[in-house]
Formats: structure tokens, C-alpha cells, sequence
């Protein structure tokens, strides 16, 4: 881990300590940081969606992206909030919790909205998006898993930890 | 694709990830047999695009390879990425996310075999 010259000592002490506090809580395996115990699962299954709508997207914008830019486009975005909803959560601490509540928001968002435009407007969804029909391309999984990341959010703020535990505890990683 | 080789990585995929279940079920962290499990996916996972990319330069396949391309590589990742979250986490989620992984990685081979023969794309 590279820290660099003349940082404040609080700034390094928080840095430091949210990553102790992650070690630790993985050890305990509930509560704590929004990326250990079964947060990990989430993590887990939101990479996998990251790499599936990511890949996704580029796959289509790379090869035909004048066919159905506003789906491609679409695509684009969901594989980003699923990137940014996976590295918020894994790496826990305030920032991270709130830009996780985020991601998650804008995915359920998303989710709902294009789902419901991919069957109402079919023309304007030639092709699949993961958030098409509601997910039905990945077993309604993208439907499922923003509420999942929004209820072990807020049960991760709740017990305590996740948010706060990682800025008053002293450094003990990094 | 071939059919022996998919058919290989989707019961070890499936193995895995009971095997991972089971550990998950009783409250035991990842271990060195996971890691071995692993491994074999991940060398089979190799062949099979190895394999892919022999038949694709031959002109079978799909006529526009670029999905299969995009499942064959991204598949490379799956049991790696998951061995090395799953480590972090010393309780019985560690072997949960490799039952994440493995499902995973069957999945993608079943998905694989349908871009391949042109159905359900």
C-alpha cells in the first residue's frame, strides 16, 4: 500500500483504519463494512453483472452501436452503475456507503424504467440491455438485486458499522 | 465449442460450487481443496479457449464472434476473481462467493454453447 509523502495524519488515520476495520469484521463475518460477511455475496454477484454488462455493452457499441444507439447507450450506463455499485460496496466507508446508496438507486431506477419502456416501446429496444423486460434476460436478477444492496445497506448502517465504525476506530491496517 | 469439453467445465463448475455450498453450510472458511477445485476449472477454462479460438481461426462458429469472444476471455476471470475475493473473507462466505463464481461460470458456458450454434441469441 503506498501512502503519500505529507499526508495528515487524519486523513491517513481514516484510511487506515477502514481497511483494519474490514480485515477485522471478515474474521467476525457479520456487521461492519458493506464489502465482508454475506456483503461479500453481494460484491460477488455484482461483479458478475458488472463483467456481463459491461462486456455487454462494449461488445454492441464496438460492432453496431449506429443500430440502436439509445439501447447501447443505455447498456453503457447500466454497466457503469453496476462498476461503480461494485467497487462502493467492496470497499465500504462513508464515501463509499453513500455512493453505494446511490448505484443502487439509479439501478433500481433503471431497472424499473427501461423495463417498462423495453415493453412499451419496443421499437426503440431492438436488442437486449440487461435491464430489458425487467431482467428477464438474467433471471430478473438485475430486478433483484438493487433492493437486495439497498435493504444490506441500510441493515450495515443500522448496526453500526459499515458508515462510521471505520473512521473512530485508530489504524490498524495500512 | 466443443460439446465433451462444455459439457467437462459445466459438472466440474456445478461440483464446485456444491462442494462450496456444503463448506458455506457448515460454517467452515475456504480451504486448500477449494483452491484445487479451482484450479482444475480454471485449466479446463484455458483449453476451452484455446480450443475456441483454434475453431474460430478455422471459420466455425458464429458468424459474428464478437460475443463469444468477449464469454470466452471474460470467463478466465471468474475462478481467479473468486478465489481471491473468497480468501478475504475467513468465514463461510468465503466459499459462498465461489458457489457465486461456479454458477457463474456454468452459466456463461451454457450462454456460450447457445452464441455458438446460433439459437437464443
Amino acid at each position: 500500500m503506498s501512502e503519500p509523502e505529507g499526508v495528515r495524519p487524519g486523513a491517513r488515520a481514516g484510511a487506515g483504519a477502514r481497511a483494519g476495520a474490514e480485515a477485522r469484521t471478515g474474521t467476525a463475518g457479520t456487521g461492519g463494512a458493506t464489502g465482508t460477511g454475506p456483503g461479500r455475496l453481494l460484491v460477488a454477484v455484482y461483479a458478475v453483472f458488472a463483467l456481463a454488462a459491461g462486456a455487454r455493452a462494449g461488445v454492441q457499441i464496438g460492432t453496431k452501436f449506429s443500430d440502436a444507439p439509445l439501447a447501447y447507450t443505455l447498456s453503457a450506463l447500466a454497466a457503469a452503475v453496476y462498476v461503480l455499485a461494485t467497487v462502493a460496496l467492496a470497499r465500504g466507508g462513508r464515501t463509499s456507503f453513500r455512493l453505494a446508496v446511490a448505484a443502487c438507486s439509479v439501478e433500481l431506477a433503471g431497472v424499473l424504467v427501461v423495463g417498462t419502456l423495453s415493453l412499451v416501446d419496443s421499437a426503440a429496444f431492438p436488442d437486449e440491455t440487461v435491464w430489458s423486460g425487467y431482467g428477464r434476460g438474467y433471471g430478473f436478477v438485475p430486478l433483484v438485486l438493487p433492493v437486495v444492496g439497498l435493504l444490506w445497506l441500510r441493515r450495515t448502517a443500522r448496526s453500526g458499522g459499515g458508515t462510521l465504525a471505520g473512521d473512530g476506530r485508530p489504524a490498524g491496517g495500512g | 465449442m466443443t460439446t465433451v469439453l462444455a459439457t467437462a467445465i459445466i459438472v466440474v463448475a456445478l461440483l464446485a460450487a456444491a462442494h462450496a455450498l456444503v463448506t458455506a453450510l457448515r460454517d467452515r472458511p475456504m480451504g486448500v481443496d477449494h483452491l484445487v477445485v479451482l484450479g482444475v476449472l480454471e485449466v479446463l477454462l484455458v483449453a476451452q479457449a484455446v480450443v475456441g479460438f483454434v475453431k474460430l481461426a478455422d471459420d466455425q462458429g458464429p458468424r459474428s464472434p464478437a460475443t463469444f469472444v468477449g464469454y470466452l476471455l471474460a470467463v478466465l476471470l471468474i475462478p481467479a476473481a473468486g478465489a481471491g475475493w473468497g480468501l478475504l473473507e475467513r468465514s463461510r462466505y468465503g466459499p459462498g462467493v465461489l458457489v457465486v463464481a461456479c454458477l457463474a461460470v456454468a452459466v456463461m458456458i451454457v450462454r456460450m454453447n447457445q452464441i455458438w450454434s446460433g439459437t437464443g441469441v
